[in-house]
């Protein structure tokens, strides 16, 4: 795809009609193997006397021809990825020009915050995705986008719901607290969850100290994004992408039939010594599959159309796009919409002033199921007995009973569905204006206002229903609605001074400031007694009932969140072989306490590119060698508002005369020395070229420190009264987490001929996490949550990964009673054991199974993440995949009710029914077990391998104009084909992201298969 | 321009900005009151009172978890692992690790430091009536004091200031004797200004104060001073036995004569299982309830805290208060057709005291805003208390009246009378106690204070279960400062 191929007009007048012309054409080919370029443009430079200025490009065969050139002209020959040539008008009109290609990669230039650099001088580590991928793995989201194709940057889906979030974490999870990254739009502080992707340039990710521009706010690392822009002089060029598709599950779990669930229960009823619930099971058939009945297909399509272009002065980009996208359970239940509309406008007001300027707006409407745990729709699916009818024989949704063995949270999963309604609706306006002055000779002064305006209203209708005496009863109908207001704006200043001393001492200077201040507040109210228990007038102004006497049913929050930071920038370098970077950040924000209120992080970057050393030669085998290292100290300040100071909004509510009454409370606990957390990044890195940069590698080591790390809600005695309601211990700097590993980067493209063009790369990353310290007296955070009334099953603790399980180790099952007798006592554990259950291990050795022997069953980082992407042009087909691979993290299978008449997975097939039958799976039983406490048993691996893509094109010539490139690209695309992976549930790769207590599976939505058929139309 | 003014218009522009930075960053939260510079009103007295009297609510955990460690129930629950915490104390294998113990620490303390917080500024505002709530505040201090040195013995005491962080580092444990020394005086300081009847129903009056300070006087054996301050009580006439037993248990008993004091409970807010504690209803009535109980009277829960059959035979023949503290559910599912599901250690009983109603709004989670008040002391506690005070102190004639009022109405006839004197009456009132209080969660702490409870709770180790483990956490945060109670 040649998205950067564009037909250049200049239009100067038309005078000098006299001057002599003649027609020329010829073939651009590539100078390596001789193959014609398609597309490649052709432009008459240098004829300011001459009269019309024109320009063309290639077609498919790679001749050009333009006429009316007038004589002693230049052309300029330019394609992508090659490197330009100017070369006079033959007078024969004849010219075959061969191009030197593939060497614009690193002539490309690269955002680095406030400012841009070529990507050859680049010391830091820094990596981008660009338009072309975006483009190939036409995301629904564009964090999908950075998902296997950037080493050291890991995204994973919190469900696979339309519109559910992701999660992005470079280089590993470095705090307890917030760990996504700083997203910078177009220079100023914004939102990947919210953009359509088709609008976006290049995605650039910072992940070492070439942050540290960034300050406070980059220890997570830095995402800038650059949205798409017109090009100067250049024709109006439209674009219109669309797809269509269809959407299935990508896993269903192995359940028990009716009949295996039947004599499943028959026997465990029998060894707890109770009659047997289906005494004749030859009659239950295989009965409801409830996964099937809430899994559905589900369609999708998308429309987005861009037009962009630009005269002498000004470039425009205007864009629209919308999305729609049904869930795979639920269908419109869980529906997500996407419209967009954005307008980029650059204007130059005066030879040395430019103001350039964008506006994105966007709206989203989504409606969601209940996810995850208890009360999860497939939670609901996956412990509901298949002997149960989907529908009585009334024809209504048939009650799942009211007994213990089911207990009182499983429900009718479709039932469910049907009952659910709810509504969020965001509408929201961000954009930039800054204007450039070109105030001196090498002096660019840039002033820029930023700003992200947003509703949103929510709306959930709590139906009046019965189940059968179950939690999700509702006696009363309620509608509660919210409306939120989020604004933020940030003002930069800053100057550029370049200057070149003694023509090899390069220097690049930036300062400057920015101020950044976020405000907003929310309003949340509920209603009862919503008329006729219909959706339909579920809206608080015919919601007449309100709550009891003294019962708030209506909330409310404020906020105002100011930052003020300057900062500089130093970059040198000797003859563009020796790199140093200094950089300087101070910032002043309201999140620190009056005695921390500012900070300064510095950091350095420097290279060497050593391939330009005499001694290395011209004409080798390496193009390019380059050395790097980077050190700085970067903050992260995404901790609660105002915790350095105790206000009263704890919760205070009592009973006086019969009715509630409120009172005030002291709420969190404020640190008045709360200060940042300090992110201490190390880099070494090397970029390496070979074969006339066809092959490029690219590998770093780094280690990350962070350390003062701030513990919210930190554990602290209970004497201080932090666990009355609304209260919190104070957050304090109390801990330090190390992440380490090597990325690994490596592309090769080769253009064998003019039909075959062919672009491999892959890349991996190893992941190292280790706590260093939790100095909060106990040194262990607790979190998570598993089973019902459990002890929490992950830590952070001193030595070990952060976020690990903590929980029993089994060593197999008890064979017989002699071996029950050889062992220490599990009654600790709530029964005393009998063959068939899990055997403990007594890990401190103290001769009892207690919870002292809880220890480290794994964790959910993954040691090592890999991409692999591939693609293949042949003629005017393209083919490409791409494949993600995540080794040796750890996830905890917690979507099982511990019932005895719930449904199992179909594991439990192979249990233990007498001596020697299994070491792995224990017996069933009604009787009590300490089987079901979180042990190792219940720890799965979650390495896999997914096809993310699967993608297949064909481009059709297409002309409209005389001069204009258009095509028209159809194409078939599946995505998430195939997930490898030995992984019981439904997906290993879905993470809650919680630092600690992330990896918990408790019923995760599956991310969707996808099946496209989609067009690009350019024009 | 010349490239002096465009770097003078620079320096000028940094220095401005750098200029309003303290007024840029140094601005008030918006919408928020400082902590410390409150109390400027006699509303924010009253307000401050409203958080001490919450963290009542959540002492709803040591009503239930003080009876499951007793011989009188069972953990019961849906299985062997449901809430680890409760089945280890059921079972005397409790360990320094315990959820449910290291929320009785929290959740008493929080209820401490938020009386200490109102003590703390009692001299800040003056304005009428604020004797009355600093009284209150004093009252409330105390009983959550009760309920730590009950269940963990020594404990840390500061005061009439909040406890801060760092505390636990340096703060001993105060000895048992000195615990109960701020209790009485917090009681005694309180009881001067409370008004005879409280200001309104859920307050604290005074006969209440007067009360828990006999019952602190009980605990410490110091049996004239119990026998004096209880009999104000009684003598002052406030307070009544009720004739109908069954009804004190109703909705429609709540706050009636014999109550001397009550935790206040509603169904009218909603609440989660994150936050037991932010529950305004009475969680231990829904954990207690029937499992999966279809049919009249009664809503489902949880089938913890189930009555043994021991508990059950406990009563003689004609006691009406065994079927109402004690549901037996066969009989109740033969009568009405109720159905009902079988939970962990299903004895066939309920604490019927304590377990859901119908009739309550089901506001969701609907088992955890059950608006069961928690019958704190009741009148007949009181008598039960005088009559221990005043056998041990040798006024067995009196205690004999007392204890017979009670019998009596159990009874509805005179023919159960006790007239035994001496020891022999001694025991009898235990055994009373046991029978009048069943299920309200007294039955453990009387069993140790009386030295009996090794020869009646399984796996009851004399010396050490007297006293429940500090939390885990606790031991590590104080840093060495405090020592784990004996035996764990």
């Amino acid at each position: 795809m040649h998205q950067y191929i564009f037909l250049v007009t200049l239009l100067l007048g038309w005078g000098g009609l006299t001057a002599q012309t003649l027609t020329v054409s010829g073939t651009i080919t590539d100078a390596s193997s001789g193959e014609s370029l398609i597309g490649a443009s052709v432009i008459v430079i240098k004829s300011e006397t001459s009269g019309t200025m024109s320009g063309t490009i290639t077609d498919f065969d790679g001749l050009f021809s333009l006429e009316s050139v007038p004589t002693g002209s230049v052309l300029r020959f330019s394609y992508t990825g090659y490197e330009s040539l100017e070369r006079p008008v033959t007078s024969s009109g004849v010219m075959d020009i061969a191009m030197r290609g593939d060497v614009q990669a690193l002539q490309e230039v690269v955002v680095i915050g406030y400012g841009t650099q070529q990507k050859r001088n680049v010391t830091g580590a820094v990596a981008t995705v660009d338009s072309e991928t975006i483009d190939d793995l036409r995301p629904v989201k564009i964090e999908q986008a950075l998902q296997g194709t950037i080493a050291g940057v890991n995204v994973t889906t919190q469900s696979g719901a339309p519109g559910a979030g992701l999660n992005i974490r470079i280089r590993g999870v470095s705090t307890n607290g917030q760990n996504a990254p700083l997203v910078i739009i177009d220079g100023y502080q914004g939102d990947l969850s919210t953009i359509n992707p088709t609008d976006i340039e290049t995605i650039t990710v910072l992940k070492d100290a070439q942050a540290a521009v960034y300050g406070t706010v980059g220890a997570n690392g830095v995402i800038l994004v650059t949205t798409k822009t017109g090009k100067k002089n250049s024709p109006t060029k439209v674009s219109y992408n669309t797809f269509y598709g269809t959407q299935e599950t990508s896993r269903k779990l192995n359940m028990l039939n009716a009949t295996e669930y039947g004599l499943l229960l028959n026997e465990s009823y029998a060894a707890g010594g109770q009659s047997l619930p289906f005494p004749d099971a030859s009659g239950l058939g295989v009965g409801t599959n409830w996964q099937d009945e809430v899994f559905g297909t589900a369609p999708m399509s998308s429309h987005d159309i861009t037009v962009s272009g630009g005269s002498d002065r000004t470039t425009y980009s205007i864009s629209g796009s919308t999305l729609t996208q049904d869930g795979i359970i639920g269908g419109e239940k869980s529906n997500f919409q996407r419209n967009t509309a954005r307008l980029s406008l650059g204007v130059d007001l005066a030879e040395n002033l430019k103001l350039t300027t964008n506006v994105i707006f966007t709206n989203i409407d989504r409606d969601a199921l209940a996810e995850n745990g208890l009360g999860a729709v497939l939670f609901n699916a996956l412990n509901a007995p298949p002997t149960l009818p989907l529908l009585d024989e009334n024809g209504d949704f048939s009650l799942v009973p009211n007994t213990p063995g089911l207990g009182i949270e499983v429900i009718n999963p479709a039932a469910q569905i049907f009952n659910t309604f709810n509504d969020y609706d965001l509408n929201k306006l961000n954009g930039q204006f800054s204007l450039d002055w070109k105030a001196l000779p090498g002096l660019t002064l840039t002033s820029r206002v930023g700003f992200n305006t947003s509703n949103s209203e929510g709306r959930t209708f709590a139906k009046q229903i019965s189940y059968g005496g179950k939690v999700f009863d509702i006696p009363r109908s309620s509608v509660s609605q919210n409306g939120i207001n989020d604004n933020n704006y940030s003002l930069d200043l800053f100057g550029t001074y370049q200057k070149t001393l003694a023509e090899q001492h390069n220097f690049t200077v930036t300062a400057g400031t920015t101020l950044f201040r976020e405000l907003g507040n929310g309003l949340f109210a509920t209603g009862f007694d919503v008329p006729n228990n219909d959706w339909e007038f579920a809206d608080i102004s015919l919601a007449n009932g309100t709550s009891p006497e003294g019962v708030r049913d209506v909330g409310s929050y404020a906020y105002d969140e100011r930052r003020l930071s300057y900062f500089s920038r130093v970059q040198y370098n000797f003859s563009e072989r020796y790199f140093l970077t200094a950089m300087l950040r101070r910032d002043a924000s309201t999140k620190f306490g009056p005695e921390n209120r500012s900070a300064l992080f510095p950091s350095f970057t420097a290279g060497w590119i050593a391939s330009d050393e005499a001694f290395f030669g011209d004409g080798g085998l390496m193009d390019l060698l380059k050395f790097r290292i980077s050190y700085g100290i970067l903050g992260n300040d995404q901790i609660i508002n105002n915790g350095y100071i105790g206000t009263l909004s704890g919760e205070a509510a009592y009973v006086f005369d019969g009715s509630l009454v409120n009172g005030t409370a002291i709420g969190a606990l404020p640190n008045p020395s709360l200060q940042w957390e300090e992110a201490k990044k190390f880099n070494v890195g090397l970029d390496l070229s070979f074969l006339d940069y066809k092959l490029n590698v690219t590998a770093d080591y780094f280690i990350n420190t962070r350390d003062n790390l701030l513990i919210s809600n930190i554990p602290v005695s209970g004497i201080v009264g932090t666990t009355a309601p609304g209260s919190a211990a104070p957050t304090v700097n109390a801990g330090a987490v190390r992440n380490q590993g090597l990325e690994v980067a490596i592309s090769y493209q080769q253009r064998f001929n003019k039909d075959l063009k062919l672009n491999v790369s892959y890349n991996f990353t190893t992941l190292d996490n280790e706590v260093l310290a939790v100095n909060n007296g106990t040194g262990f955070i607790e979190g998570g949550a598993f089973g019902v009334g459990q002890l929490a099953p992950s830590r952070m603790e001193v030595g070990l990964p952060i976020g690990y399980f903590y929980g029993y180790q089994t060593d197999g099952i008890f064979q017989n009673a002699s071996e029950i007798e050889a062992h220490p006592s599990q009654i600790a554990l709530g029964a005393n054991a009998q063959p068939g259950d899990l055997r403990f291990v007594d890990v401190n050795g103290d001769g009892v199974i207690d919870p002292n022997d809880r220890t480290n069953l794994g964790d959910p980082i993954a040691n090592m993440t890999m991409g692999l992407n591939f693609q293949v042009k042949y003629k005017r087909f393209d083919f490409l995949t791409y494949a993600f691979a995540s080794l040796g993290g750890d996830i905890v299978r917690n979507y099982e009710r511990a019932l005895s008449d719930v449904n199992r997975l179909d594991y439990y097939l192979s249990r233990w029914t007498g001596e020697g039958t299994s070491n792995e799976v224990p017996r069933t039983t009604t009787a009590a077990t300490a089987n079901g406490v979180f042990s190792d048993f219940f720890v799965e691996e979650a390495t896999f391998l997914r096809l993310q893509t699967v993608q297949l094109g064909y481009t059709l010539p297409f002309k409209v104009g005389p001069d204009r490139k258009s095509s028209l690209r159809l194409y078939v695309s599946g995505n998430n084909l195939l997930t490898l992976s030995d992984y019981q549930g439904f997906d290993p790769g879905a993470s809650s992201g919680a630092p600690i207590g992330g990896g918990i599976d408790y019923g995760f939505y599956p991310i969707a298969r996808t099946f496209l058929f989609g067009a690009n139309l350019s024009l | 321009m010349s490239q002096k003014y465009i770097l003078l218009t620079l320096v000028l522009f940094l220095m401005g900005a750098s200029a309003c930075e303290d007024d840029f960053i140094g601005r008030t939260p918006v919408y928020s009151i400082d902590s410390e510079n409150y109390f400027n009103a006699e509303a924010d007295y009253e307000n401050a009172l409203i958080a001490a009297y919450d963290m009542l609510q959540s002492s709803y955990l040591n009503v239930m978890l003080g009876e499951i460690a007793s011989d009188n129930t069972l953990a019961g629950g849906e299985s062997a692992t449901d809430v680890i915490g409760i089945q280890q104390v059921d079972d005397m294998i409790h360990t320094p690790v315990n959820e449910q113990l290291k929320s009785i620490w929290s959740w008493m303390f929080a209820g401490v430091n938020r009386a200490s917080y109102l003590l703390e500024y009692k001299d800040k505002t003056e304005f009428d009536g604020k004797a009355q709530i600093i009284a209150e505040a004093r009252f409330l201090r105390a009983y959550y004091n009760f309920e730590l040195v009950k269940w963990f013995g020594p404990i840390p005491i500061k005061g009439d200031e909040r406890f801060a962080l760092g505390d636990e580092t340096s703060l001993p444990r105060a000895s048992q004797t000195e615990v109960y020394a701020s209790i009485e005086s917090d009681l005694t300081q309180a009881i001067a200004d409370l008004a005879v009847a409280a200001p309104q129903v859920g307050r604290v009056s005074r006969g209440a104060a007067q009360a828990l300070l006999g019952k602190a006087y009980l605990y410490q054996e110091k049996y004239e001073q119990a026998a004096t301050v209880l009999s104000e009580v009684i003598q002052a006439g406030n307070f009544s036995v009720s004739n109908d037993f069954a009804g004190i248990f109703e909705i429609t008993g709540e706050n009636g004569p014999g109550a001397v004091f009550e935790v206040q409970y509603t169904d009218a807010e909603g609440a989660g299982f994150g936050c037991l504690q932010c529950s305004e209803g009475n969680v231990a009535v829904g954990f207690n309830g029937i499992r999966n109980h279809t049919g009249p009277v009664y809503d489902s829960g949880f089938s913890f805290n189930v009555p043994t059959q021991n508990a059950f035979e406990a009563y003689e023949p004609g006691d009406q208060r065994r079927d109402v503290a004690i549901l037996d559910i066969d009989a109740w599912a033969a009568e009405t057709g109720a159905s009902f599901g079988v939970g962990f250690e299903h004895t066939g009983y309920y604490n019927r005291k304590y377990i859901a109603r119908k009739g309550d709004s089901n506001i969701g989670d609907q088992n955890l805003t059950n608006p069961n008040n928690y019958r704190s002391i009741r009148y007949a506690d009181v008598l039960l208390m005088a009559a221990e005070a005043l056998n041990a102190a040798g006024s067995d004639e009196q205690a004999r009246d007392y204890l017979n009022q009670i019998r009596r109405r159990a009874f509805g006839d005179e023919d159960h009378d006790i007239s035994a004197s001496g020891n022999a009456l001694a025991d009898f009132i235990q055994v009373e106690r046991r029978l009048e209080l069943m299920g309200e969660g007294h039955r453990f702490f009387d069993l140790v204070r009386k030295g009996a409870a090794a020869g009646a709770i399984e796996g009851f180790i004399t010396g050490k279960h007297e006293l429940f483990p500090i939390p885990f956490e606790e031991i590590q945060f104080s840093g060495g400062n405090w020592s784990q109670n004996p035996g764990y």
